[in-house]
This record gives C-alpha cells, sequence and structure tokens, in this order.
C-alpha cells in the first residue's frame, strides 16, 4: 500500500535518515522508539504535512511524493486528538463526509456501524467535545477518522495520555478495526509492551533511522542492530570473537565468556562480534533434574545478586562465578515460587545457543553489558 | 488576620486603585457643569453634529473592514509560514503602531504629493482633505493593530487542526475556512471591535491628511478640536459624550467576547 524509499528529512533538531518501509495491506505495524527519535516526522512525511528532501512515497504503486494530504487517502489520529472544539459529536464524527449535509443512506448507516463499533451512541448528540472524558475523546476521533472509510489508518501514540484500563479496551478496539474492517494501520508508540501486543510487525526507530523492521519473533529474539537490542531491553549482551569452528559447524566464541552458536555462514574466524540472550531465555539447570543433551553446552554457575518482581515474572540477577559477568534471568512468578530462589543462592545457568543471537561488532562503538 | 505589614501592603494596593477610580470618574464629572439638558438634543440633532456622527461611523466601518480584509491573510501567513525575512517583515509591519498618527498623516501627505500620488488623484482616487483621506488615515493607523491581534489568535490554533482536518478531505483552504476561521471566531470578533474602537478616535492622521471640513471630513474627534478651537463648548460636550457612549459599548462587547467559549 505504501512504499517509501530512502526518505531523507532534515529539520532542526530532528531528522530522517535514508527510510525506506512497506506498509502491506491489511498490515498492523507498529513504529516504536524512544521519544525524539524521529517517528512523528516520518508519520508527517508519509502523511503529506511535511515534504522530504529527498526520496520517494509511492502509495498503492502509484508516485504519491508531491501528493497534498487530502489525496493520499490516509487518516490519522493525533496524540492530542485535534477534535474541533468548535463542533458538537456529530459534527466532528463527520467533518469528513461530503454529503454530511444531506447525508446518504448508505453513510447513514455506515455512521451508526461505527457508533455501535466504538459505542459511541450515547455520545452522538452531545453538543460540545470539550466536556468528554479521556476515553470518549479517543473514540470520537477514531470515528471522525474512519468515518470517510480509509483503507489505511496512521495513529500518533494515541493512546499514551489514557488510564491502563481504558488504554487496553482501546488497543483491543484498534485490534479490531484493522481486523474487522481491514484497516492498514501504522502505530507510533514509544511503548514496548504496546507495540509488541498490537504490531504484527514492528519497526524500531533510534535517531531517525529505522533500525529493524521485522515481525515480532524477529525483532524480540533476533535483534540486527545493538541499538534496537537494547532498546528492546535485552540486558544480557557480551563482547565476543569468533575463535573457531567446531567438528559440527557451530561457532566457539570467546572473549569476556567462551559460548558455542549455531551454525552461521555469515561469521568467519577473527570476526569481532557482539552476543546475547534474553533474560527469559536463560534456562536454570536443577541439581535434581537429568539435563538433556542440548542444555549441556554454554552451562556457567552463577551466584543470585539481587530479585526484583515484574508484576508477572521475577528477575534474578545474578554474577557468573568464573567471569566477571553479570546476567538477567527472568522467571515467571509459578516457577520462581517453587524454584525458591534467594539471594547468595549457587545457580547452574544455561545460555540455550538457540536463544543466543550474535551480530557483527559495529566499528567505533562503545558497549557496555551492565 | 492580617499582620501589620501587611497592612500597609494592602493599603497600597487599595489606595492606587480607589485613587485612580475617582480621577477617572472626577474627568468624567468634569463635563457636568457644562452639560445643558435643554440643548443637548437640538445640539445632538444639529447638521453638523449629524454628519460628523455619519462620517465617523461610517469611515470607522469601512476602514476596520478594509483592515480586517488585509490582516487576516497576512496574519495568517506571519503565523503559519517561516520564510527568508520573515523577521523583517514583521518589524516592518509593527512601524505603524508606533509612529505618532500625525507623522503618518505627514508621510501619507508626502506619499500622495509624488507621481504615484498625483496619478493616483487624476484616476479619480484623490485623497487630501476627502473623505477617502479619513479612511485611508484611519486604516494606516489600525491595521498593524489588526495584524497584531489576529496574529496572536491564529498563534494560539495549533496548526494540528487543519493537519487533521487535512486528512479528513479537506484543500488548504477548505481547512482555513471549516476549521481555523471559526477557531479563531471569538479573536476575530475582539480584533474586529477594538480596531472599529481605534479608527473611530483617530485624531492625528485625520486631521492632518484630509482636514476637518464640516460636513465633508469632520469626524466626532476632529469636530471635538473644532469646536474648542471656536470655543463651542455645548457642542464639545455633546461629541464627547456620544465617544464615551460608544466607549462603554465598545469595552462591554469585547469584555462580552472575551468571557465566550473559547477553545
Amino acid at each position: 500500500m505504501i512504499r517509501a524509499r530512502n526518505l531523507n528529512h532534515n529539520l532542526p533538531g530532528f531528522n530522517l535518515r535514508d527510510i525506506s518501509l512497506d506498509l502491506n495491506k491489511g498490515d498492523y505495524l507498529t513504529l516504536l522508539g524512544p521519544s525524539g527519535a524521529g517517528k512523528s516526522i516520518l508519520l508527517e512525511t508519509l502523511m503529506g504535512l511535511i515534504t522530504p528532501d529527498s526520496g520517494t512515497i509511492h502509495i498503492n504503486n502509484l508516485d504519491a511524493t508531491q501528493l497534498p494530504p487530502e489525496q493520499r487517502g490516509i487518516a490519522y489520529l493525533p496524540q492530542d486528538l485535534a477534535l474541533f472544539p468548535h463542533l458538537s459529536v456529530r459534527q466532528n464524527i463527520l467533518f469528513g463526509a461530503p454529503d454530511r449535509k444531506n447525508m446518504s443512506a448508505a453513510t447513514m448507516t455506515w455512521l451508526n456501524e461505527l457508533l455501535q463499533l466504538l459505542n459511541l451512541e450515547q455520545l452522538i448528540d452531545r453538543r460540545s467535545v470539550l466536556n468528554l472524558s479521556g476515553g470518549e475523546r479517543q473514540r470520537v476521533a477514531l470515528a471522525r477518522a474512519l468515518l470517510p472509510k480509509p483503507k489505511i489508518l496512521f495513529l500518533d501514540e494515541p493512546l499514551s495520555a489514557l488510564d491502563a484500563f481504558t488504554k487496553r479496551q482501546l488497543q483491543v478496539k484498534l485490534r479490531e478495526i484493522n481486523r474487522l474492517l481491514g484497516v492498514t494501520i501504522l502505530h507510533v508508540t514509544h511503548d514496548r509492551e504496546e507495540a509488541f501486543m498490537l504490531g504484527e510487525r514492528i519497526a524500531v526507530m533510534i535517531e531517525g533511522q529505522i533500525e529493524q523492521i521485522g515481525t515480532r519473533d524477529e525483532l524480540y529474539y533476533r535483534p540486527e542492530t545493538l541499538a534496537a537490542a537494547r532498546f528492546l531491553l535485552n540486558q544480557n549482551i557480551f563482547r565476543l570473537e569468533v575463535a573457531d569452528r567446531d567438528a559440527n559447524n557451530n561457532l566457539q566464541l570467546t572473549g569476556e565468556l567462551p559460548l558455542t552458536y549455531p551454525p552461521d555462514a555469515q561469521f568467519n574466524k577473527g570476526q569481532k562480534v557482539i552476543a546475547g540472550i534474553r533474560g527469559e531465555e536463560v534456562i536454570i539447570i536443577r541439581p535434581d533434574r537429568s539435563v538433556p543433551v542440548w542444555l549441556q553446552e554454554n552451562r556457567f554457575m552463577a551466584t543470585v545478586v539481587d530479585i526484583y518482581l515484574k508484576g508477572g515474572s521475577h528477575a534474578v540477577l545474578t554474577r557468573m562465578t568464573d567471569y566477571p559477568i553479570d546476567i538477567e534471568v527472568e522467571i515467571p512468578n509459578c516457577a520462581f515460587r517453587d524454584m525458591n530462589v534467594n539471594c547468595g543462592d549457587q545457580l547452574d545457568l544455561c545460555l540455550k545457543k538457540q536463544a543466543l543471537w550474535l551480530l557483527s561488532e559495529p566499528e567505533d562503538q562503545e558497549i557496555s553489558t551492565c | 488576620m492580617v499582620s501589620k505589614r501587611d497592612r500597609l501592603f494592602h493599603l497600597l494596593l487599595w489606595l492606587p486603585l480607589v485613587g485612580l477610580l475617582l480621577y477617572f470618574l472626577s474627568l468624567l464629572g468634569a463635563l457636568t457643569p457644562f452639560f445643558a439638558a435643554e440643548t443637548f438634543f437640538s445640539t445632538l440633532t444639529s447638521p453638523s453634529v449629524q454628519s460628523a456622527i455619519r462620517i465617523s461611523l461610517l469611515t470607522a466601518t469601512i476602514s476596520t473592514l478594509l483592515a480586517m480584509a488585509i490582516a487576516v491573510p497576512v496574519a495568517y501567513a506571519l503565523s503559519r509560514f517561516n520564510f527568508f525575512g520573515k523577521r523583517l517583515i514583521d518589524t516592518v509591519i509593527d512601524i505603524p503602531m508606533l509612529l505618532t498618527p500625525v507623522a503618518l498623516g505627514t508621510l501619507l501627505l508626502m506619499l500622495f504629493n509624488t507621481d504615484f500620488g498625483l496619478w493616483l488623484e487624476r484616476m479619480g482616487f484623490s485623497v487630501t482633505y476627502t473623505i477617502n483621506g479619513v479612511i485611508l488615515a484611519q486604516f494606516t493607523v489600525i491595521v498593524a493593530i489588526a495584524i497584531r491581534l489576529l496574529k496572536s489568535s491564529f498563534d494560539d490554533i495549533s496548526p494540528r487542526y487543519e493537519q487533521v482536518a487535512r486528512t479528513l478531505g479537506c484543500s488548504a483552504t477548505r481547512s482555513f475556512i471549516r476549521v481555523t476561521l471559526p477557531m479563531a471566531r471569538n479573536g476575530i470578533m475582539a480584533a474586529l471591535v477594538l480596531t472599529w474602537a481605534r479608527a473611530i478616535a483617530e485624531f492625528g492622521a485625520t486631521v492632518t491628511l484630509a482636514g476637518t471640513a464640516k460636513g465633508k471630513t469632520a469626524t466626532l474627534p476632529t469636530s471635538i478640536y473644532l469646536a474648542m478651537a471656536s470655543a463651542d463648548l455645548e457642542q464639545a460636550v455633546v461629541l464627547i459624550v456620544i465617544l464615551i457612549v460608544l466607549a462603554f459599548a465598545v469595552l462591554l462587547a469585547t469584555r462580552l467576547l472575551a468571557t465566550g467559549a473559547r477553545p
């Protein structure tokens, strides 16, 4: 639907650097990044509110780089919603309907369907949008955006000001809109949980460029750049070097700690690499149970230094006995209670080789593993 | 409880307020010895006062509408767009606001003495000592004020509203008409009232460019000057009362507009 290629734009304080992005029909793509990464600028560029310095935007295979926003067919829900304060709820919702003064039966039916979908039947006759609650305002703004039946909907952190309960209800609605109405969605957020919950694909944007774009699993388990890995809260990151290949073609890595990595042709002997593993992929081997073959590599003894509760799981911070390395292990609450882990305990850890990710080390970049 | 030191503080707050109020009321009261009810209405209906009222209302209304017609697009452009030399333009536009109106009137006289001015006059647009001159003098004084007031109204409206309107199918023009203009309604009304009031009160530039010919170019303020110059206090009093009534009406209107629903 949207194909952006090599977009560059320089603004004081913000810039877009060589951005290429595809948004396919029916996609729910979340654009995740810290504030100031240029996410909103990218949205505004794709919408035609900003003209890029260079690069092209195609919408439905037509060159739309110079097309004004009203001809791009992209609906937009900004963070502040921008409900028109001089109009009633009904006038706001019908703003984009060409036949709003003399509605056709089709528009009427569609309006009623939307009101039902977004539970707005009670609110449609309110004379002002100024005294609606936060969640009501979001729903009115969503209805206004959807009324012209857009094929594409851009969301710019529309849920960030809501309480957790209302936020969740609207997140469910957004997925419904994507699934039931077939609206292609590009959703900007700085909230990792929201990005993974809603997005079938996720693009991580940092400092004006897209670091990685892929499915949830690719982003979660296979970060492609160090910046993406860090932003996605990979706590266990090591700087290593490819020492050799073993008989099974596994890579033998040395450096801060010795690791075995499954066969991978893109890494060569002597190459500097960065390896990592998510805390929830680190396995604690229980002394009273037999260890399967696939858990016999990458085994380390470590001492529990601290324990944090993270809602549904516990984060156990450990220090390796033989290496000056801290490893964060994330354990679901039920398993944590079952294992009875306490500070000072010795744990037998396995950094399962299939769960490791590996990058070639970028030049001139410092990494810290803390 | 108010401490002793604070009592002095409160006194220092209230005393100037009461004093100023008394001073202004005594200014109004100064009219009373010269106010004669029996001659008030006959003076009010005299041809010269009637024509001064008519000319003032007519010229102030026309100059305000002209000023607004120019100020709305200028203020919007200054508020929304960044362009080369914007700051310089912004400063140049402010100059008439700080210049004394007599100087502005003199500059206008000089302009209409150039070849361009004389050509305009030959084409039928004469300003010196005509009603056109009254309108032009008022326009020159008020247009910058209108731009300032409107620009701050437009500045208060986030461009986001127009952007959303664009994504809902409006062109830039349509989104200005359907969103920005109605949202700036109160600001525009306030600018209308205030610039109209300033135009009604205009004296210096008007008298310099258009003079004060009874029944032709004499407005309410220039007529007061004329009445005083010929020691016609009765007429001066009537003209002042009219201006005071107008001032009250204008202030009341702006207050009501300012307290009206604002986004």
